[in-house]
């Protein structure tokens, strides 16, 4: 069941498109992962599905809900920098935030307590939140977006600004947080989203460039690399002239002395390429086999 | 409405925590109490201090009632209207501007409660202040040169009241359109500087205008009867200031809401 559905969707400012149509469906309990580097259009994205930006054309359509109109009950949004009233205590911000999304005075104290607990802010409740260090504002950050118990959670860049062990556990909330709702969270470090999502878009200059499951991914990009040094630059613009013709190499990147091969046969690749270098007497310094991480993946799609 | 109360709370919240609530009606108080007692005392004050030659008369009159609490109320135009823009223009701007706004508007909140919650509260504020000033000038007036009788100095407050809440509506009106607290506040003040200036210098084909609310409080008071533009200026201020609600809430609605 899809929880929402994103079509043709299209971003300018100022005659500049920066989102050129993308299409997606989010399911229930999934968590997906926007990936992309810094000015892919992510932010904007989410915006845009938030209700806090209008896009230029293409529909946001919440399928299994009633259109008329105002989806912002659905969602609950933290974004990138969360800016809150600094005069109030967590508690105070976070029921506020509970009631005007749309609970009553009770259920936001109960829930608002629950959350507390969730996210790991209940010795800072009754502090004033200008009081707050940086992840204690991402975790009130998170708890607000939650309150309300949205169909939608959109979290932009939810750990880039926290330390290590405020990542991990900002991490084991994500993994947590799909058994609630549909999760949606942008980032651009690739082993944050390996690690918690379920999906992945890789987004690049405002378009999705890749797309799909963890696993289905792993599939198409089964291939295997080869990491390759010689001992200078001469050398190895000899071998890839050698080697870069032969129908198992799909792609390779050369720099300088060191070079990434991305090859569909490892066994062939292995013995020609070995073959290769004792043949010309190259000078080895480094050969390795490795699979291809969603690094890797993510450099391929965006290159090509 | 609960949630509109919600909005409504938190903004009289924010007002006390801040001390909005006590230092606004204090400084209307000074403003308000302080002509009728200089008026009384300078001259007192100028024979004690002021080295005058012997023999020297001083002879200022004491201004009639009427004369005493208006002399309050163009204060209340210059340096109350101030403050009042003061403290207005950022309500919508500022949380606009620190992008607490979007934190807000996510949640499934209509923009015309948000809007009219600030409105409410500001007005709240505002009449607490200005009451609190006026009856501490019609107090001093009373005690050193008579009594205005009660229900014409209320007639009266009402009367100039219907414009500083202009003011006020209009400074909210801007500051839900421009993102910057100062130039909304700036467009509020030039807007009524420029308004105050038309009206005086016009006053006899704009007996509509809302800034002669002012001269009309005076001469209601002086004559006891209404000067004949005065009902016209509050239709016309009340038009105005619920056309100034509608659009600010259909702008801000239509506004998007970060970057």
């Amino acid at each position: 069941m899809s929880v929402i559905r994103v079509e043709a969707l299209k971003k300018s400012f100022k005659n500049q498109p920066v989102i050129k149509g993308v299409s997606f469906t989010l399911g229930e309990n999934r968590c997906t992962a926007l990936v992309g580097p810094n000015g892919a259009g992510k932010t904007t994205i989410l915006r845009m599905l938030s209700g806090l930006l209008k896009p230029s054309s293409g529909t946001i359509t919440f399928p299994e809900t009633s259109n008329n109109g105002d989806f912002r009950k659905f969602i609950g949004y933290l974004p990138q920098h969360p800016v809150f009233y600094e005069w109030m205590t967590g508690k105070e911000f976070l029921e506020y935030a509970g009631k005007l999304g749309g609970l009553t005075k009770e259920e936001a104290a109960v829930r608002a307590e629950e959350l507390f607990e969730t996210v790991g802010l209940g010795e800072a409740k009754k502090k004033r939140i200008s009081k707050y260090s940086g992840g204690m504002r991402q975790r009130l950050g998170i708890a607000q977006a939650m309150i309300h118990r949205p169909r939608l959670l959109l979290l932009d860049e939810p750990v880039s600004a926290l330390d290590p062990i405020g990542r991990r556990e900002v991490l084991g909330l994500l993994e947590n947080l799909k058994k609630m709702s549909a999760v949606l969270f942008s980032t651009h470090i690739l082993n944050d989203a390996e690690e918690v999502s379920d999906e992945i878009l890789f987004l690049h200059k405002g378009e999705i460039v890749e797309a799909g499951t963890m696993a289905r991914l792993r599939e198409k990009y089964r291939q295997a690399k080869i990491d390759l040094t010689l001992g200078n630059v001469k050398d190895m613009e000899l071998f890839i002239e050698q080697v870069s013709n032969k129908d198992f190499v799909q792609s390779f990147l050369v720099n300088g002395n060191a070079a990434t091969f991305f090859v569909e046969n490892v066994e062939e690749a292995k013995t020609v390429f070995l073959r290769e270098i004792l043949e010309q007497h190259l000078p080895l310094i480094k050969f390795e086999i490795s699979k291809m991480s969603l690094e890797d993946v993510f450099m391929k799609v965006v290159r090509s | 409405m609960s949630l509109w109360f919600t909005l409504f709370k938190k903004e009289w919240l924010e007002m006390v925590r801040n001390f909005k609530i006590i230092w606004v009606p204090l400084t209307f108080l000074l403003l308000g109490s302080m002509d009728p007692l200089t008026s009384y005392y300078m001259p007192k004050m100028i024979d004690a201090l002021g080295g005058l030659p012997e023999g020297t008369v001083i002879e200022i009159p004491y201004p009639s009632p009427p004369d005493s609490l208006m002399m309050s109320v163009a204060q209340f135009d210059t340096i109350g209207v101030l403050i009042i823009v003061l403290i207005t223009m950022g309500l919508i701007a500022g949380e606009r501007k620190s992008g607490v706004a979007a934190m807000i508007l996510v949640k499934p909140v209509p923009f015309g409660f948000y809007i009219t919650a600030k409105w409410a509260a500001s007005l709240l504020l505002m009449w607490l202040s200005y009451i609190t000033g006026m009856l501490a000038s019609w107090y001093y007036t009373g005690v050193l040169f008579g009594w205005i009788p009660f229900g014409e100095f209320l007639t009266a407050l009402i009367l100039y009241g219907v414009w500083l809440t202009l003011i006020m509506t209009l400074t909210l009106f801007f500051s839900a359109v421009f993102k910057v607290p100062g130039l909304a506040g700036f467009c509020s003040i030039a807007l009524a500087i420029v308004i105050n200036l038309v009206s005086g210098v016009l006053s006899h084909r704009l007996k509509w205008s809302p800034a002669l609310l002012q001269t009309y409080a005076g001469e209601y008071l002086h004559s006891g009867e209404f000067s004949a533009g005065t009902f016209p200026s509050i239709l016309l201020a009340t038009a105005a200031i619920i056309f100034l609600m509608v659009f600010a809430i259909i702008i801000f609605r239509n506004k998007e809401l970060s970057g």
